[in-house]
């Protein structure tokens, strides 16, 4: 009745394999930046957080590239042909930080209360789940309600990282000191945090992979001006500059000096998306052709290649072409002055002017901001930008107090999870930044979208991700901009430092420093 | 003396108190809340996340309810948590207050250290190149930007000659113990503490210089000269010594004002002080922490007046200090 | 008037910072005709380096910018910010610190209690907060500079008029049945205008370096292009474009330091008596 769907463990293991002879030993410097709250990813899940934290919790997969699933926790499991049972069977001998064993009790406390408790993307995920079961201490059983296809792509490290039932059954999650001590199963383990300096780990010796992790400590530096980041790679202080470390301007002549490598790598999973709020309930906004007017303005070429280095890949739509499902259909949008204007004439916009919100993310959006601002003075809209902060942006934006305002966001592997929530008509909620903002509202939209999540099996998925992508283009909801690139920088001396889809995040457990 | 240090005493706390207030009102004020902030960093949120969150922080709570309990445990010496990091404000505080005393006091020994001796030459000799150059620099110092100041001195000194670290507090990771931690730490130090100091040093020298002009004038300075004293007796035990009073006083109120210049030398150089601490309070909402900082920087220079006070009266007993 | 410039002339540094501060004027007024594009405009190509294209003497910045049109513009919006923010700390330090000196008692205890607490905050960490939280904007900069700034002013009033109210015209007005805000703002108030001037010109200058670190922090107005904004702007750029923060810094420093010689020579020739004050404010 089941069919072994995936995977040959071995298969797996290609990837450091085929690299020359890892040694172990050294200790590595990178960034952190900003200086995160926490590193308990129960709890905090911001970047920064994420890069450290990821190397002391794990989850059931890991994904390549491709986000095709690859052993964690799990070391195989199975999927049932009606697409409603999956079976995860998982690794032998894994240790919690403070030797305790870790088991399918484990998984279940999580996956059920833990993170039911703390985590929105979590809940959203598990309202696929009828429910979980876990015949024994290594096996977990998930049956869904109905088909999911975007389930497998639920397991990252950050959104369902598993940790210790025995340290925090019956406690204040939030208040439990052990989010200061910090007891996960990775390849590393917390040793010292010192704020505002840096936060120290150190090779978890009990690891269940042998001979892994390799490096003996990991120095996560707090280094609040990006010119001074630069600096401390330059001097050799730190010696890898995770993505989005260093202000893209140093990124040229940083990725120029000697012995430095650059990869755009380890961005599949999160596959950031960047576009422009168009506030689809205000006047001109809510005209679909002023919307075009503004695609058509914009001079997305331009900021790819002097903001962003030609980093990244101008957007075609609401998807990210690094997410499965993505399609080139429908309608494009290249830089077009004249034509923006004669949508506008059209139209009859009255040049009233509009606000734009920028990103508070440092220079490279300021910047962004000021030519979005051109652009689109270039074509008779006037705009004036709202500088702010970060609470005043989640705030504005939340409130839908805005024009027009510059946001991106990860897609998390499936159009179902990170993408149909900024487009839905049942999304649209005051008080979070990151559904539809927009307040687009098509029935025909949220109909596809509705099916696409829930068909089976994938080529049904793609068929309906196609129709709604060229209908999404051709209505622009948002403006999209940019599939952003974040290089990470770093001493060719370091093997192997990215083997996810979720790059130095999760994790460091197959790097290694060359003597 | 005890009357005078209770009414100050008294003083202060009132101050301290307004502050603590006022504060709190303006800082609500601030669009968004921590939690928003947080909620924005997760990337993903939820009504129920974010009530979560405003419940565990006390901000369901009406705003005079959180004032009160917020002033209830100030009283007490309690600056309660910081929402984000989960971790008592004092303690946060605590930990970064030595760096941000070493910084500042540092650049304040120099400052009035140079800044007087350079006056003092400059007084001296009136007039010449020297003076004329003394000035020169020291108004070009004041008018240079601090952190355009302090850019400058990145580049030259630890890019380009890399005589010197450009940021951070010590050398991580090195396993540095005693003595060779002091200079490691003391190295590290140089750079933020010069720029930081440059600005006030000029300031002082400027100040000196005028006053021990001034003071040159008085009365019994020229009694001094009648009695066929020498110069440089004359310059050193009756003009220097009073042209200080009003450089020390000076330098008393401006003690505190380093703190406030700290916050950009510190973000220049990786600096691990209150200042910045106080910049990403700001920057999170985290209130409870930044009324912290402001709190305990507010005592810090109502400390330092009220020892200028004290030296002052003891320095020249002819002033009345309670005036 | 020609007893004044006899006095001022003698200080030479006052006389160089006069030209200086003309010039820089001369270019506020006449940016809008010596560019008449926007300084905002993406003219040639980005990172071009100063003295290497005749239209573009200063070179642009990171995006393509005309870096001299920024300047030029930059200049009206520095000074204006220096100015206004000067006025406005005048208007609130002027009045308090006038009634604490005539009144005294309990008015001046207040009073200077209320001067007191905004001394007891570290004054820029003030402004960063101000500004912050009122979300950065041209108005929100000045009203946060003009706040940090008016305690001085306060003071240097509030002693004025303690020594002004002692004198023989002001008893004479007393005697006369003149009301005392009449008193203060005929009699008084007038004579205490030379350290005013004096103390103001050192506020523009420090108004315009409170700005520019306020922009450093990321804390300026997206829609104006003053001096502040172009080095917060270039300071990332810093190591591959030296000039876009470069030329910037140095017309702050120029200015700055030429409202401060003027100021010096004002003060020497408004009131020789009053030098020391003067500097100390």
């Amino acid at each position: 009745m089941r069919r072994l769907l995936t995977i040959p463990f071995a298969l797996a293991l290609t990837v450091s394999a085929a690299l020359a002879d890892p040694v172990s030993g050294g200790k590595l410097d990178l960034i952190v930046q900003p200086e995160p709250p926490s590193v308990m990813i129960g709890i905090t899940t911001n970047g920064p957080a994420l890069l450290v934290g990821g190397n002391i919790y794990e989850s059931l997969l890991r994904y390549d590239e491709n986000l095709k699933p690859m052993p964690s926790l799990a070391k195989s499991w199975e999927t049932s042909e009606d697409g409603l049972t999956y079976t995860f069977h998982l690794q032998e001998g894994v240790k919690w930080h403070d030797g305790k064993p870790m088991t399918s009790a484990d998984v279940m406390f999580s996956v059920e209360d833990f993170l039911m408790k703390l985590q929105p993307r979590h809940r959203n995920l598990m309202s696929h789940v009828a429910k979980v079961v876990a015949p024994d201490d290594n096996t977990v059983v998930f049956t869904l309600k109905e088909p999911f296809e975007a389930f497998i792509r639920g397991f990252a490290f950050y959104t369902m990282p598993i940790v210790p039932k025995h340290i925090y059954e019956g406690t204040d999650y939030q208040t439990n000191p052990a989010n200061e001590k910090l007891i996960g199963t990775g390849p590393y383990k917390f040793a010292e945090w010192k704020r505002g300096s840096y936060i120290k780990l150190v090779k978890n010796e009990d690891y269940y992979l042998p001979g892994k992790p390799y490096i003996d400590e990991l120095y996560y530096h707090v280094i609040p001006d990006g010119a001074s980041r630069a600096v401390a790679y330059e001097t050799g202080q730190v010696s890898v500059l995770p993505g989005g470390s260093v202000e893209n301007f140093d990124i040229p002549r940083l990725s120029k000096l000697a012995n430095t490598c650059t990869t755009e790598k380890g961005w599949e999973y999160f596959a950031p998306l960047s576009w422009l709020w168009l506030n689809n309930r205000k006047p001109p906004m809510d005209n679909v052709k002023f919307r075009q007017a503004v695609m058509f303005a914009l001079d997305r070429e331009f900021a790819k290649d002097v903001l962003w280095n030609g980093y990244g890949k101008v957007s075609t739509g609401p998807i990210s072409s690094k997410v499965p499902f993505y399609a080139n259909v429908g309608p494009s949008y290249p830089h077009d002055p004249a034509k923006a204007k004669a949508l506008l004439k059209e139209m009859g916009y009255d040049g009233k002017p509009l606000k734009l919100l920028p990103l508070p993310y440092g220079e490279t959006w300021q910047r962004w901001a000021e030519a979005v601002k051109q652009n689109l003075a270039d074509v008779g809209i006037p705009v004036e930008i709202e500088s702010t902060d970060v609470a005043g942006w989640n705030q504005k934006t939340s409130q839908w107090d805005y024009d027009i305002a510059f946001t991106y966001l990860y897609q998390n592997g499936d159009p179902a999870i990170g993408v149909d929530r900024n487009y839905k008509s049942s999304q649209i909620a005051k008080g979070n930044p990151f559904n539809n903002v927009e307040g687009y509202s098509n029935p025909e939209v949220d109909k596809l979208f509705t099916e696409a999540a829930v068909a089976f099996p994938a080529a049904k998925r793609q068929e309906l991700y196609d129709k709604v992508q060229a209908k999404l283009r051709e209505d622009v909801p948002v403006a999209w901009l940019l599939e952003l690139g974040f290089p990470t920088i770093y001493n060719c001396n370091v093997e192997n430092p990215i083997s996810t889809a979720s790059g130095l995040p999760n994790s460091l457990r197959d790097a290694w420093i060359k003597k | 003396m005890t009357r005078f240090l209770a009414g100050r005493l008294v003083r202060a706390v009132f101050i301290l108190l307004v502050i603590t207030v006022s504060n709190f009102f303006l800082i609500h004020a601030a669009p968004g809340d921590p939690a928003a902030v947080m909620a924005g960093e997760s990337g993903d949120a939820d009504p129920q996340f974010l009530e979560q969150l405003r419940e565990r922080f006390g901000l369901d709570k009406p705003l005079y309810v959180q004032l009160g309990i917020y002033v209830s445990h100030v009283v007490r010496l309690d600056l309660g948590y910081s929402y984000r990091q989960q971790l008592p404000v004092l303690d946060l505080i605590l930990e970064r207050l030595p760096a941000t005393l070493l910084l500042s006091l540092s650049a304040f020994a120099v400052s009035l250290g140079l800044g007087i001796l350079a006056g003092a030459m400059a007084a001296a000799r009136q007039g010449r190149l020297s003076d004329t150059l003394i000035s020169l620099f020291a108004l070009i110092f004041y008018a240079t930007p601090l952190f355009w100041l302090a850019l400058m001195a990145v580049l030259l000194f630890s890019i380009e000659l890399g005589w010197l670290p450009g940021f951070g507090y010590e050398t991580v990771g090195a396993g540095y113990a005693g003595f060779a931690r002091a200079l490691d730490i003391a190295k590290h130090l140089v750079l933020p503490a010069m720029t930081l100091g440059l600005f006030f040093m000029a300031v002082y020298v400027r100040m000196t210089r005028a006053s021990m002009l001034e003071v040159s004038q008085m009365d019994f300075v020229k009694t001094a000269k009648a009695k066929g004293l020498r110069p440089r007796v004359i310059q050193r035990r009756h003009v220097l010594r009073n042209a200080l009073l009003p450089v020390v006083t000076l330098a008393g109120l401006q003690a505190g004002q380093l703190v406030g210049g700290a916050v950009l030398i510190e973000t220049v150089f990786a600096w691990p002080g209150i200042g910045r601490l106080m910049f990403e309070a700001l920057s999170q909402r985290d209130y409870n922490l930044l009324l912290g900082v402001f709190v305990v920087s507010a005592a810090m220079v109502l400390l330092f007046n009220l020892i200028t006070d004290v030296l002052y009266r003891f320095v020249d007993p002819r002033i009345r200090v309670a005036s | 008037m020609t007893e004044f410039w006899k006095r001022f002339s003698k200080h030479r540094g006052a006389v160089a910072g006069l030209v200086i501060l003309f010039l820089i004027v001369l270019l506020a007024v006449l940016a809008p005709f010596l560019f008449p594009k926007s300084p905002w405009a993406m003219v040639q190509r980005p990172f071009l380096p100063p003295f290497e294209n005749a239209t573009y003497f200063l070179g642009t910045d990171t995006m393509g910018r005309d870096l001299a049109s920024g300047l030029a513009h930059g200049a009206y919006v520095s000074l204006l910010v220096g100015l206004v923010s000067t006025v406005v700390s005048l208007l609130i330090g002027i009045p308090i610190g006038a009634l604490a000196g005539y009144f005294g008692g309990i008015v001046d205890d207040v009073l200077m209690r209320f001067t007191e607490l905004f001394q007891s905050v570290p004054s820029f960490a003030l402004a960063v907060v101000l500004v912050a939280i009122f979300q950065p904007s041209i108005t929100s900069i000045v009203v946060a500079i003009a706040i940090v700034s008016w305690p001085p002013v306060a003071r240097l009033l509030r002693g004025e008029v303690m020594s002004l109210k002692s004198r023989d015209f002001v008893d004479a007005a007393v005697l006369s049945g003149q009301r005392s805000f009449t008193i203060i703002w005929r009699q008084i108030l007038p004579n205490t205008l030379s350290p005013i001037i004096v103390l103001a010109s050192m506020m523009v200058a420090a108004a315009i370096l409170v700005e520019s670190a306020l922009s450093f922090m990321g804390l300026g107005d997206a829609n104006v292009m003053s001096w502040g904004y172009i080095i917060g702007a270039g300071r990332t750029v810093i190591r591959q474009a030296w000039w876009v923060s470069f030329f910037p810094g140095v017309a702050i420093l120029l200015t700055v330091l030429a409202l401060n010689l003027v100021g010096e020579g004002l003060n020497d020739a408004l009131n020789p008596r009053l030098s020391r004050k003067g500097r100390q404010a």
